[in-house]
Formats: C-alpha cells, structure tokens, sequence
C-alpha cells in the first residue's frame, strides 16, 4: 500500500535521480520526506539539497540538469507561484526536470486541498503536464515522465500531476517494479545538447539568446510539445509492453463505446466518475468518460475524435480563470480545440471541486444530467456552471 | 614590501598566471572603463580553464569567456552554481571550480536568502560579489551595497543608511573562506582567488567594481579609484580564514575627500557629511585593525 507522495517518491528512486533539490508545503511534504530517508539510508544515491525556497528548490534543479545530472523536485500551490520565475527558464534552456506537483490551492483562504489552478498556472511555458488518477498511475508516471522529457525529440520538462490528499494521501495497492527493469526501461540520463563541461567545451559563446531569436526560440519549443505528442503515446505503450499497465497516452476512453454523452475530467475526479458511469449504463444511459491525461501538449485530435461521435460533452474544471470566456480553463480549451469542427457536439462547462471540496457521486451524476439533457435537446446556454455553490 | 602605498602583506604568487587570451574573447559590451571586464579577468587569470561559471544580472560579467558558462536570472544568485556543483559532486568531478558570480543587488539585496542558503549548506562553489555600489544597467538605482550619501536615481538627495557589510554577514556564516579585492591589486586579488578554489565548500569574494557610468568620473580613472578606495579605507583588504582575520594591505591613510571628490554621486555632501564618513571609516578600520590576527568567532581570545 502505498499513497501518492510515497508512490512519487518510489518512482523518483527507481528512476535513479541523482540530484533533490526540494522545500517542504503541505501536502507535499511526506514526499520529500521519504526522499531524504532514502538518501540517508543509502537506498538512492543522490545528492539532497535543503533548499530555502521553492525558487530555489527549481534553481537547483536547473543548473544540475545542465552539468548532467537527471533531478527530481516536487511541489505545489504558494510554492509553484514562488517557483514561476524559474520555471520559465527551464524550458527555454531545453532541460528534462521532472517535478512531482501535488495539487492544492492558492491564495485565499489558505486551503490545502486540491485545485488544479497552480499547476495551470504553468500551462504557457513549455513544461508538459500529466494528470494521475491514483498513485499507481503516480509511480509509474513519474518513471514515464523521464523518458518523455529526456527524449531527443522533446528535450522539455515535464510535470506530473497529484491531487493534495485525494491522491497525495490516499494509500491503495500499488506494484513497485523492480529495479533492473526499470533501468532496462529507462537509460542513464545524457543530454545530448547541454552539457557544461570544461574538458568538451568549443564554444565561444556569451550565455544567452539575443531579443532577435526569441520567436524561432519559442517555435522550437512548440515544435518540441507537437513532438511530446507521439513520445508520451510510445513511451506508455513501450512501458506497457514491459510493465503490463497502460495509460493510453494523452486521454483514456473510458466506455465511450456508442456514447452519446460524456464527461472530460483530470486527475483524482476521474475514480469517481468511473464509478458513475457504470452505474449509468446499468440504467442504460449511453455515457462515457474521458480521462484527460495530458494538458501539456494539449490532446486537440484526441479530443475532436470523441467530439465526431457524441452529441453532448461536458468538461470538468477542477479550476477557474476568472473574467474569462467561461468558467474553468479545460472548458475554455476544449472549445477551441472543437471549433473548426464541421459537426459541432454541445459542450459544456462545470467549475467544481474547488478547494478540495468532495466531488461525490451524486456530483458527478448531476453533471451526466445536465449533458444528457443538452445531447437530447441539441441545446446549451453557453455559459459555464459552477456547481455545488452553497448559499 | 614597504611601499609608498603602505605596508602590503601578500606573498607574490608562486605559480604563473593563466593566459587570459586563450580563455576569454577581446571586446566586451560594458561601458567604457567598466571595472567588470577587468575583474572577469583577473578570476580566469587566477583559475584558468577547468571552471564552469554561473552568473546572475549584472551588467560587468557578460564578457565572451572560453569556458563553459550557465545563467538563469538575477535572483538565483548561487543556487544554480549550487546545482552544477551538485551534479559535478554525483559525477565525481568536483576538481572543477565552479563560480557563482553577481552583483551588488543580486547578493545582498534580492538573492541575498539564495545565497546565505549556499554558505549554510556548504555548496562546494566560490562565489564573487561583483560591487559597483547600485543598479547600475537598470539606470543607477540604489541597492543595500550602495555607501552612506551617495546619490543614485533613486537616492536624489543621497542614500541615508550605510551599506551593509556583506563580508561580515557571510563570515558569521561559518564558512570556510571570506576575502575582499578589487581590480587595482591584481596579484591580492589573484591569490585570493586561488587560495579560494584549493578550499572545499562555499567561499565567498567581495570585490569593488567601481563604475564611471553610475559613480560619475571620467572612464580612464577605474583602477584609480579602485586604489584611492583602499587608499582612504573606504575599502579595506583582508581575508577570514576559518574565523581567522587578516588585513591584506595596510595603507598610509589619506583622507576620505581624495575619494569622494572625484566622483560626482558625492557632489552634493555638505561638510558634516564627509565628516561623519570620515569617521565611520576610521572607526571601521580601527575593528578590522582590531580583528587582525584575531578569530572573529572567538574574539576574546588574542
């Protein structure tokens, strides 16, 4: 049994990570906990750096990427708002950090259970997102995390996503895989471009990209997460062939078999719903489930595909961008990603879930109501719906 | 050696300096008589090539070096050289020096919780204050290191508190190595440097880094008032060594005015002002003359 913070911290140790450079933020801090015991105890060898802050736990991360070294961060919440100025540069500078983000939300009132605003928040700078549903998913993403963002093709960083508690603290059975087989799946890490060393340097260079090459810097990057695409899609059917599960890259379908409504969720939403949906289609609704996996590259053709064969699709934020086109930022997304659609479906919007608030089955069952009833009648307000608003 | 300038404690140094040539390209984009290019110098005349450097904002250090260098922004002062160090330490090469490098502002304004981390750690990474008293690419503003009086765009009428003493508030760090330089003593700064890098763990070098552009004076007289700075102890040399102080250079005193009278940031100082400055420099010299010879970590004993 494990939870999700020690999931993460498995999955960091049998990637062989060999520098930790992490502050503690609830819930986040069983995590480096774990980190740090294992280091002590000499079952990884890395080098753990006692940061004191999360800017710095990201800065350390950086430049050890850059001498050569695979890293390893995790963090959430006021520590992603404090980390945001480096996280900026990782992507620019091409380097694989991989950063376990542990769901919660910001700023007021002070909560400590999940929203999904502070990982979103990252979702403009080229860091490739991961939503896990438990921590089985967590472990084995975070070992599938390395071989993404270390491809040749991607070169990018990559996060990987839990919900605060739901998932971070929630123990479920989990298989560690073993260790030579992890190595098999996964190589030391070599950065083929970035490498500061003074024995291989020819270079004559001053550090820096000018102003001038901004646009085709940040093209590349883009042309990076199209790449991503198809790399998180074989990275999770190779790790299947060796390890037997699989996540089905960028979105799971879940019984969207003739489906005429379904719901999009991320992260630990998604057991919940499942449970809905078979209760559902014992009662003979036809209601599937679209796990989204990936924010960072966002799944566009995945979500087009679905969107050709139902009629209603309802997103579920467990986010907000306020004063926005509507309501939470998965919602805002998937419209433009279904816009040039000749046929469009219904779409709809619901903002819940927010801090941490149980989202429980008769939730979920609310929202399969409302896309029912806009597949059946062909129509929407087009405004997105917070629920479980308290009076 | 007992020279015109007063009594100076270093050795020469024993080994040849590194070819400067080889290891940096000519031309820098500083301003005329920056002080920055000469101090860039000066660290790979002292170490050479087997240095990877890290280094935040400033506008003295972006000169063309031959070695391998690394950046991520002005407030990530250390903490990214910590993290190369890091990966170097897994690797088993930490015979390569890494140096952290940042101004004025970067280390003891808004990275100064970055950096005092790197010396509590003991990141194994020597790192230089590079100083020209203020925000100097940015338009001259004030920072913490700027001097008691001086004007900057946003001191009009003079910064009224004192510069904070950086090399102080890193020696009560307990770390292993802390010295002060600055570009007219080259061969104190050279050794310093090195006797740096054959230590293990975070040391840290202050150096001034004067600057026509923000300090008002005539480019050609850098290393002028680099010298007129020690020469008045508005700057003083020495090094700690575990807790152990030393002063480096000991110079016949000349008054304060010979250095605030040729730079226009101090133009508008009435009377008593450079008198009060004149006496925090006696004072501050007075307890470093004090310190020499002495553990800072256990003054009372002599």
């Amino acid at each position: 049994m494990l939870d999700g913070n020690e999931a993460a911290a498995y999955g960091a140790r049998l990637s062989r990570v060999e520098v930790i450079g992490v502050f503690p933020i609830t819930p986040q801090t069983e995590l480096a906990n774990r980190l740090a015991r294992f280091v002590a105890d000499g079952e990884l060898k890395a080098k753990y750096v006692t940061v004191e802050s999360e800017h710095a736990a990201m800065s350390i991360c950086a430049g050890a990427s850059a001498a050569g070294a695979r890293v390893f961060t995790a963090s959430c919440s006021q520590g992603i708002a404090y980390m945001e100025e480096v996280l900026w540069m990782v992507p620019g500078h091409r380097l694989p950090v991989v950063m376990a983000i542990c769901n919660r939300s910001i700023a007021i009132p002070g909560g400590i259970r999940a929203t999904h605003n502070d990982s979103l928040l990252q979702r403009d700078n080229g860091w490739i997102q991961i939503y896990c549903e438990n921590s089985q998913e967590v472990l084995d993403m975070c070992i599938q995390s390395y071989r993404i963002a270390e491809n040749e093709g991607v070169y990018l960083p990559t996060m990987f996503c839990l919900d605060g508690f739901s998932v971070t603290h929630t123990a479920i059975p989990v298989q560690i895989p073993d260790q030579s087989e992890v190595d098999r799946f996964l190589p030391p890490y070599k950065h083929r471009y970035v490498h500061l060393d003074p024995e291989n340097f020819d270079q004559e260079i001053v550090y820096g990209v000018e102003e001038e090459g901004e646009t085709e810097l940040r093209y590349q990057v883009e042309e990076a997460m199209t790449n991503a695409k198809k790399v998180i899609k074989a990275v999770d059917a190779e790790f299947c062939d060796r390890f037997g599960r699989r996540y089905d890259g960028l979105v799971e379908k879940y019984r969207c078999e003739d489906a005429e409504a379904v719901l999009v969720t991320m992260g630990s939403i998604t057991g919940t719903a499942r449970e809905v949906v078979d209760k559902l289609r014992e009662d003979g609704e036809r209601v599937g489930l679209v796990k989204l996996r990936a924010f960072r590259p966002f799944p566009t053709e995945e979500l087009r595909e679905v969107a050709r064969e139902v009629e209603a699709i309802g997103f579920v934020d467990r986010n907000f961008s306020h004063g926005s086109a509507g309501g939470g930022i998965g919602y805002i997304e998937t419209a433009r990603a279904l816009y040039h659609l000749k046929r469009q479906p219904q779409l709809l919007g619901f903002v819940v879930g927010i801090g941490g608030r149980d989202v429980t089955p008769a939730d979920i069952k609310y929202m399969y109501r409302r896309v029912l009833e806009a597949s059946k009648t062909g129509e929407t307000d087009g405004e997105a719906e917070w629920i479980q608003l308290r009076a | 050696m007992d020279s015109a300038e007063g009594v100076r404690i270093m050795a020469k140094l024993d080994q040849p300096e590194f070819d400067v040539a080889v290891l940096q390209l000519p031309g820098h984009p500083c301003c005329p008589g920056c002080a920055g290019p000469i101090v860039s110098k000066l660290i790979l005349r002292a170490l050479g090539k087997n240095v990877i450097f890290f280094g935040t904002g400033g506008c003295g250090g972006w000169t063309a070096k031959k070695v391998p260098c690394f950046s991520l922004h002005f407030s990530g002062v250390g903490t990214g050289a910590a993290g190369i160090a890091s990966a170097l330490e897994m690797r088993g090469r930490e015979d390569i020096q890494v140096v952290s490098f940042a101004g004025d502002g970067g280390t003891s304004d808004i990275g100064l919780a970055k950096l005092s981390a790197c010396a509590e750690r003991g990141d194994n990474i020597l790192h230089f204050c590079c100083d020209n008293e203020g925000y100097m690419n940015t338009g001259i503003q004030k920072s913490h290191l700027t001097p008691y009086g001086a004007w900057t765009s946003t001191t009009p009428v003079g910064k009224a508190t004192r510069k904070k003493d950086m090399p102080m508030i890193m020696a009560y760090h307990y770390i292993p190595y802390v010295a002060t330089a600055t570009v007219a003593y080259t061969e104190d700064f050279i050794r310093k440097s090195r006797k740096a890098a054959s230590i293990r763990g975070f040391k840290y070098i202050h150096v001034l880094q004067p600057c026509p552009t923000g300090w008002r004076y005539p480019p050609d007289r850098t290393v002028e008032m680099s010298r007129l700075a020690v020469q008045t102890r508005m700057w003083n040399l020495y090094e700690i060594e575990n807790g152990t102080v030393r002063v480096t250079l000991k110079p016949r005193p000349r008054p304060v005015t010979d250095y605030l009278s040729l730079q226009g940031r101090f133009a508008h100082l009435r009377k008593e002002r450079v008198e009060e400055i004149q006496a925090r420099a006696d004072d501050d010299w007075k307890r470093l003359e004090w310190l020499d010879g002495r553990n800072m970590w256990t003054p009372w004993v002599s």
